[in-house]
């Protein structure tokens, strides 16, 4: 085995470390050992330092020895501090090997989430339903706060994006019906649109947006600040505090939302007929009032009482999982806002099927 | 070693109504250890902020070199910041990137370093807060004290020319305490780094500190060196050095 041997300059900084690499490689790049003499050093800086670090890796991937000598004074000491990172550095972690592997641990990931997700639903049903009855306290006080922040803020955004709805579906629509002469239905077709489909729909969108994502990200950091870790470890159930009194407040907040957003988008489309179809008030209203149908409003309270449990549910089950740090709290808001939407689908499908095909309506 | 890099001038500070700092005034030299100490909630955090231009003061000034940075506008601040190396109390990593990452970040950012070079940078910087091992993991996956160290880590990643540590030792074993302790008395020695350092650590601060402040209220209650305690301070400094305890703690109402 040969041996080289380097001499550094007095002053090693990145330039004259660099120049340092150039020559090891030169003499020693086919492999063997290499000996760097830091006689001369007086004087060095982090970059210099890397440099050696540099060194060190390139000469031992050769399987050769990599020594340092005749260190002085402050060099000697700052070697001495550096000496960990000469050695090889760890491994960078590597991704699963096999495709089944992944495949398998995916599956069961999501097995595993739904278990979660099922808990969760058995907890915030025991604590919102069960508990309270059995003289284990509801908080009262969250829920009034949380009735506030959920339903009484939303107020207005919600009548604002119904009313334009309205406005539109009736807009639409009345260009429609005119060339067959029957532009007093527009009245009867937002009626019922909006009982069954679009106030229940819009509403819960507007809340999933605002309620869905503030609760995923909430819990999200309250775990990631060890806060849900503080609570549990006095003791405290994370399902009554912060589950339970969420699930019930968008339970009561999110049908009075909805009821709202009824009136408003009937008053859209009131709007339209009115000032632009040039219909008497009484007569659009009472075209309107002649279109209600209980089963209609029915299909449309049920359907929001499931978009609210779905909503708060869906929030804090994304929040729980969240894992790293801030960047998980994005991801895990992100996810809960789009679930959201896709279980109101789901929901609403299914509420469509079974009062088409069982109830025939 | 008598050259003056940072200078503040009668700091006064509000958060909203509540007065945080009141009439601080100090300097500190090139190459020194300067440390601040003073009752949890005094303001050292808020003071040190100050310091790096994060937040601006009420009233007073803060020179750097010769030019004030309370005065400066964002472009000229972002010029001084890069020249200085902060780790604050709670390590402020990026969750979203490793440790090694992290500590690149600023090499990567504004360094001139060789791109070839940084990894071994950021190996080498890693290794002097004893965390060689961990330049692949995301920081959620450390403990406190570790997550403080990769802080530390990355704040002298450019062997920066001033480094405000706020609390560095905190959550860190006596052994660990006491390589850090060295670290920084390397540093200055190697590269002439100067320190200002907030910490409680009694031991830490006799072993390293060239001088230091001790804010009370918001008010400086003392400034020198070590000794000078035994022989100028007040009572109040000196209760901190004996850890007496005030008779009831609720007396200070902070
Ligand atoms: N963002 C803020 N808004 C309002 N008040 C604040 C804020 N940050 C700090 N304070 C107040 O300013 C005072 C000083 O806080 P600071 O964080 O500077 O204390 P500290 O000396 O660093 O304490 P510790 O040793 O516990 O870290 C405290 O009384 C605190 O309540
Ligand atoms: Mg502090």
């Amino acid at each position: 085995m040969t041996e080289a041997r380097v001499t550094a300059p007095p002053r090693l900084g990145q330039e004259e470390g660099r120049q340092l690499i150039t020559e090891v490689k030169a003499r020693a790049g086919k492999g063997g050992d290499v000996v760097i003499d830091l006689g001369n050093t007086q004087e060095m800086d982090s970059l210099g330092g890397a440099c050696l670090v540099d060194t060190a890796l390139i000469v031992k991937r050769r399987n050769g020895a990599f020594r340092i000598e005749n260190a002085r004074g402050p060099v000697a000491e700052f070697i001495e501090m550096i000496e960990p990172a000469l050695h090889p550095p760890p491994p960078r972690p590597k991704p699963e090997d096999s495709t089944f592997v992944e495949i398998g641990g995916k599956a069961l990931r999501y097995v595993g989430e739904v278990g979660e997700f099922l808990a969760l639903c058995f907890d915030a049903f025991y604590w919102t339903i069960i508990a309270p009855f059995e003289g284990r306290g509801f908080r009262w006080g969250i829920f009034v706060d949380e009735v506030l922040e959920m339903g009484v803020r939303a107020v207005r955004i919600v009548f604002l994006m119904n009313f334009l709805l309205g406005l539109i579906i009736a807009m639409l629509s009345a260009a429609q019906a005119r060339g067959f002469g029957i532009t007093i239905y527009v009245a009867d077709l937002v009626m019922i649109g909006f009982a069954r489909e679009l106030a229940a729909i819009m509403t819960a969108v507007v809340v999933s947006a605002r309620t869905g994502a503030a609760i995923a990200a909430e819990i999200a950091t309250m775990k990631v600040q060890e806060e849900i870790d503080a609570m549990r470890g006095m003791g405290l159930s994370t399902s009554q505090f912060l589950v339970a009194p969420k699930v019930l407040a968008l339970s009561v907040s999110l049908p009075c939302l909805m009821t709202i957003g009824l009136v408003a988008g009937i008053l859209g489309g009131c709007v339209w007929g009115v000032f632009v179809l040039g219909f008497p008030p009484s007569v659009w209203l009472d075209e309107t009032l002649g279109a209600a149908h209980l089963s209609d409003l029915m299909q449309g309270y049920l359907k929001t009482l499931f978009f609210a449990i779905a909503i708060a549910l869906i929030g804090c089950h994304n929040g729980f999982r969240v894992t790293g740090g801030s960047r998980g709290v994005g991801l895990m808001t992100t996810r809960a806002v789009v679930m959201d939407i896709f279980v109101m689908i789901c929901i609403d499908i299914v509420f469509a099927a079974i009062f088409y095909y069982v109830l025939g309506r | 070693m008598s050259e003056t890099i940072l200078r503040v001038e009668n700091l006064v500070t509000h958060y909203g109504e509540t007065k945080v700092l009141d009439g601080v005034s100090f300097d500190v030299e090139k190459g020194e250890i300067f440390v601040i100490i003073g009752g949890s909630g005094c303001g050292k955090s808020t003071l040190l902020k100050h310091m790096c231009g994060l937040l601006r003061p009420t009233s007073g000034s803060i020179y750097y070199g010769d030019r004030d940075i309370t005065v400066m506008d964002e472009e000229e601040l972002v010029t001084i910041q890069r020249a200085i190396g902060i780790a604050l109390q709670s390590s402020g990593l990026f969750n979203s990137m490793t440790i090694g990452d992290n500590v690149a970040m600023p090499l990567r950012e504004y360094g001139n370093v060789d791109p070839a070079l940084i990894d071994a940078v950021v190996r080498m910087k890693l290794s002097l807060v004893g965390m060689a091992t961990a330049q692949h993991l995301m920081p959620s996956e450390l403990s406190g004290g570790m997550r403080k160290r990769a802080g530390l880590a990355r704040a002298i990643a450019l062997d920066p020319p001033v480094v405000y540590f706020d609390e560095p030792s905190a959550g860190l074993d006596p052994i660990m305490a006491a390589g850090l302790d060295d670290l920084i008395l390397d540093l200055r020695r190697m590269l002439g780094t100067t320190f200002i350092i907030v910490t409680h650590e009694l031991d830490s601060i006799r072993k390293i500190a060239d001088r230091m402040l001790m804010l009370d209220r918001g008010k400086t209650v003392f400034l020198g060196t070590v000794d000078d305690v035994e022989t100028q301070g007040s009572d109040r400094v000196r209760q901190f050095f004996d850890r007496r305890a005030d008779e009831y703690i609720t007396q200070r109402n902070i």
